[in-house]
């Protein structure tokens, strides 16, 4: 056991004194009071003013810890959180300062420019006005109002926007006939730019192995499925001759061995062997972008009887967050997820089969009334909205209950077996079909029937271990028959933006 | 020339779990970034943000911060700071840098794990002025008493120790001023559950036996025997690590006898989905819009299957057992 002095360590001997100047500092604080806090501020400013942002906020931490209702420290302290990007902590310091003093206009300054950053514009807005209500005279006031408004304007504006395309696309500024693939990709190709069974056979052993498609032909695959889906209407009406059948899954969310397992179960996609995949194909799961290229892929060979309807994960907010968009930067760039998130766009959101069943990601309407026609006639190539049908489509849930309640996910609604009952009278259905919810045996039925759900993603992020399950629906007699499956080993790869939830779980 | 002990299963094992502790600050370093709570030390012990974490683990970590915190703070104040605090298997922890700038320091802080992690951690101490200011100011004379293995000062004092090897770590606490008069915290967060329930008993009789007033908080998996339970241990074996204590593990009452079986009087034990319903909700609101949590079930489970358990000895009738949330 050795004994150091403080003063052996590089580092100890500047902070020996530093303690001995905080000791020295503790004793004056304790006779001159509040002088001290002022001292502080002063002593913080300055590292503002150098750029040392760490060491202000330090500061003025003390400074607050001297005198803690100053709103001047917290406002102060809250720019240079804003400097280090803390936004979410400059927040808290601006609301703090105006909780103390509500007239002090820096505060609204700061809390709007913390809003600001956090993209909440229309907040930010509420607090600019307020400053140019009480300094109607401050021209760089009414210049930060002016600048706010514009962009609150201009996102409700790119919201508000239908299919006009005003918003250019990617696949105008890709020049695909360039491209070269090189010599040394021994991976799978179009077929004189067609996607063939040979090459679709290819690629899902080529991913199996993880192993990347060559981007030219990601991006052929994503230029053409565009193409395709965007002739598509919004509900699509398919009907099934008595003698054929269709299986129908549900969120497969990037879990693409199980989607291989599938397949293994259930047969290839064909002409005789159709499938819809209910949205949610990726983000979550590890592997995305093979389960989305199989998809697209098999939906180019065979578009009459391979379907594929859009989820609340084929959105921007969605892949932003839950990995997708992550993956396909690393794996590719920024452009080719811009180009996905235009094709997502073009999903249609529902299905209809032989007119008496209804299938869509997430469930029923906020209100009564809503038709066939009305879905029909949904302009879907955007992002979704806060409200209405195509975020109902995309979003709400059943509930055991009769009636509507506000949705646990914060989105849209829950609807009861009344809703689901009167719905379908009104559109002469017999029943619907959806996903989005984790079901531990793969499906379930509720509101006597008329309400399915079915989740294709067996072992949910590693964690859930429930199963997965996919509907058969013979066109003879419409009755769903339930087949259900676990999961497969997969490789253990690290999803693109998140460490794989279930090692932290463990370490919790 | 001494022949080489063979690296055994044990040691691998032992290996995994001290890696854990990277997994909880790792973790905890991305929270705070994104405003769960604050911790401006964490940042001294793991340097980078790191990739982006699930909300769902996000959560789940707030919701065990905050149920400790209230917790310890609650002892603090019971026993107006003259009491002690001893983490088993603390980790890259910061509560005690927490409790100097919020005033609420026991009389000592105690931090026992793995000595290769204590050595990591006071290597960061020795090098980063932030985490070593605060212990050279609340200590009296000029020298800390330093090795490879341990430091110790007036109010802080870390130790490498095998929990499971209690006589030794006993030995190393008291050497140290261990004071088993004073009312005594015990604090634990997912360490039990790496060693086996003998071993896990031993150590909650240690603490019954050593003080006569005190208050252990055990913070673990729970409910580990439905499907959740199973994949978690799979997933596990895969990374080498056994939950080798996951029979005490069974459920709430399972976690509380552990306690109430070695000298303990009193145990409590809360899933977190109740503690997280019991924290203060204005927060809750808060922390939930940071991040829009896509599936509520994932969150369900995770705190389903965590828990909350803190049994207590009160000789000097401070009214310890009545601490809840």
């Amino acid at each position: 056991m050795t004994v150091e002095s403080k003063t052996d360590f590089a580092t100890f001997a500047t902070v020996q004194s530093m303690a001995h100047e905080s000791r020295y500092d503790r004793e004056k604080k304790m006779a001159e009071g509040a002088n001290d806090a002022e001292l502080l501020k002063e002593k913080a400013n300055k590292y503002f003013k150098d750029k040392d942002y760490e060491n202000a906020i330090k500061y003025y931490t003390e400074a607050l810890e001297l005198n803690p209702s100053n709103a001047i420290y917290y406002s102060n302290r809250s720019l240079a959180y804003l400097r280090t990007e803390c936004y979410g902590y400059a927040l808290a310091d601006a609301t703090k300062a105006l909780d103390i003093d509500k007239n002090y206009i820096k505060g609204y300054y700061r809390r709007a420019t913390s809003n600001m950053a956090l993209g909440k514009f229309k907040a930010a807005l509420k607090d600019y006005e307020t400053v140019v209500r009480v300094r109607p005279n401050d021209k760089d006031a009414r210049m930060k109002y002016q600048e706010c408004n514009k962009i609150v304007k201009q996102k409700a504006f790119e919201r508000a926007i239908a299919s006009d395309e005003i918003k250019k696309s990617v696949v105008d500024s890709l020049d695909i006939e360039s491209m070269t693939i090189e010599d040394d990709y021994v991976g799978p190709k179009l077929e004189e730019g067609k996607v063939t069974q040979q090459f679709m056979t290819e690629m899902m052993d080529w991913f199996k192995e993880q192993k990347k498609l060559h981007r030219k032909c990601a991006y052929q695959i994503l230029i053409q499925v565009k193409d395709v889906l965007s002739k598509l209407p919004s509900l699509v009406e398919v009907t099934l001759k008595e003698t054929e059948k269709i299986t129908i899954c549900g969120d497969t969310h990037g879990q693409y061995y199980d989607l291989l397992n599938i397949f293994a179960l259930n047969g290839l996609p064909s002409e005789s062997n159709p499938y819809l995949f209910n949205g949610d194909f990726v983000d979550r799961g590890s592997f995305s972008l093979e389960v989305i290229l199989t998809l697209f892929g098999f939906k180019l060979l065979y578009p009459d009887n391979f379907h594929l309807l859009r989820g609340n994960h084929e959105t921007d907010n969605m892949n932003q967050m839950y990995g997708f968009e992550g993956e396909v930067k690393a794996k590719y760039t920024a452009q080719m997820f811009q180009l996905f998130s235009e094709v997502f766009q073009w999903l249609p959101l529902a299905q209809c089969i032989n007119s008496k069943v209804l299938v869509m990601h997430g469930g029923l309407f906020s209100e009564d009334g809503v038709t066939l026609d009305d879905l029909r006639k949904i302009e879907r190539n955007r992002q979704p909205p806060d409200s209405g049908p195509m975020c109902d489509l995309l979003w709400s849930d059943p509930q055991p209950q009769n009636g509507r309640s506000v949705s646990k996910r914060g989105v849209s609604c829950q609807f009861g077996p009344d809703v689901t009952e009167r719905f379908l009278e009104q559109n002469k259905l017999d029943y619907i079909v959806r996903s989005h919810e984790v079901k531990s045996e793969g499906y379930e039925v509720t509101h006597s029937g008329k309400c399915i759900t079915v989740f294709s993603a067996p072992n949910y992020c590693d964690q859930m271990g429930n199963k997965g399950a996919y509907i058969h629906l013979r066109g003879s007699d419409l009755k769903p028959e339930f087949h259900q499956f676990t999961a497969v080993p997969h490789p253990n790869v690290k999803p693109m933006a998140y460490a794989n939830t279930l090692m932290q779980l463990g370490m919790m | 020339m001494a022949a080489r002990r063979a690296f055994t299963d044990t040691d691998t094992a032992d290996e995994a779990v001290r890696a854990t502790c990277d997994d909880a600050s790792v973790c905890k370093r991305f929270a705070t970034s994104k405003s769960y709570w604050k911790d401006p030390y964490i940042q001294y012990f793991v340097r980078s943000v790191g990739e982006r974490k699930a909300p769902e683990i996000n959560r789940g970590y707030y919701a065990r911060v905050q149920g400790v915190k209230y917790l310890l703070d609650a002892f603090i104040k019971k026993t107006e700071c003259d009491c002690q605090i001893i983490n088993l298997g603390a980790g890259l922890d910061t509560t005690f840098w927490r409790l100097k700038d919020e005033k609420l320091m026991p009389r000592k802080f105690f931090e026992v794990d793995f000595p290769t992690v204590v050595a990591r951690k006071i290597h960061y101490i020795k090098t980063k002025s932030p985490l070593s200011k605060p212990i050279i100011e609340t200590h009296s004379t000029d020298a800390l008493l330093l090795d490879g293995q341990s430091l110790d000062s007036d109010r802080y004092c870390i130790i490498g120790a095998d929990l499971r090897d209690i006589s030794n770590m006993d030995e190393k606490l008291k050497k140290f001023q261990l004071d088993p008069e004073l009312p005594t915290l015990l604090l634990s967060e997912c360490v039990m559950v790496y060693m086996t329930p003998l071993q896990s008993s031993n150590l909650a009789h240690w603490a019954a036996e050593t003080f006569h007033t005190a208050m252990f908080i055990n913070y673990e998996q729970v409910n580990m025997g439905d499907r959740f339970g199973q994949v978690m241990i799979e997933n596990l074996q895969r990374r080498q690590c056994t939950l080798a204590g996951v029979e005490s593990c069974q459920s709430l009452d399972s976690q509380k006898e552990r306690f109430l079986r070695t000298g303990w009087e009193h145990a409590d034990a809360l899933d977190m989905i109740t503690v997280y319903s019991m924290l203060p909700q204005d927060d809750v609101a808060r922390i939930e819009s940071l991040e829009f949590l896509d599936e509520r079930e994932l969150l369900q489970q995770l705190l389903q299957h965590y828990s909350i358990c803190w049994a207590t000895k009160d000789k000097l009738n401070l009214g310890l057992s009545q601490l809840t949330f």
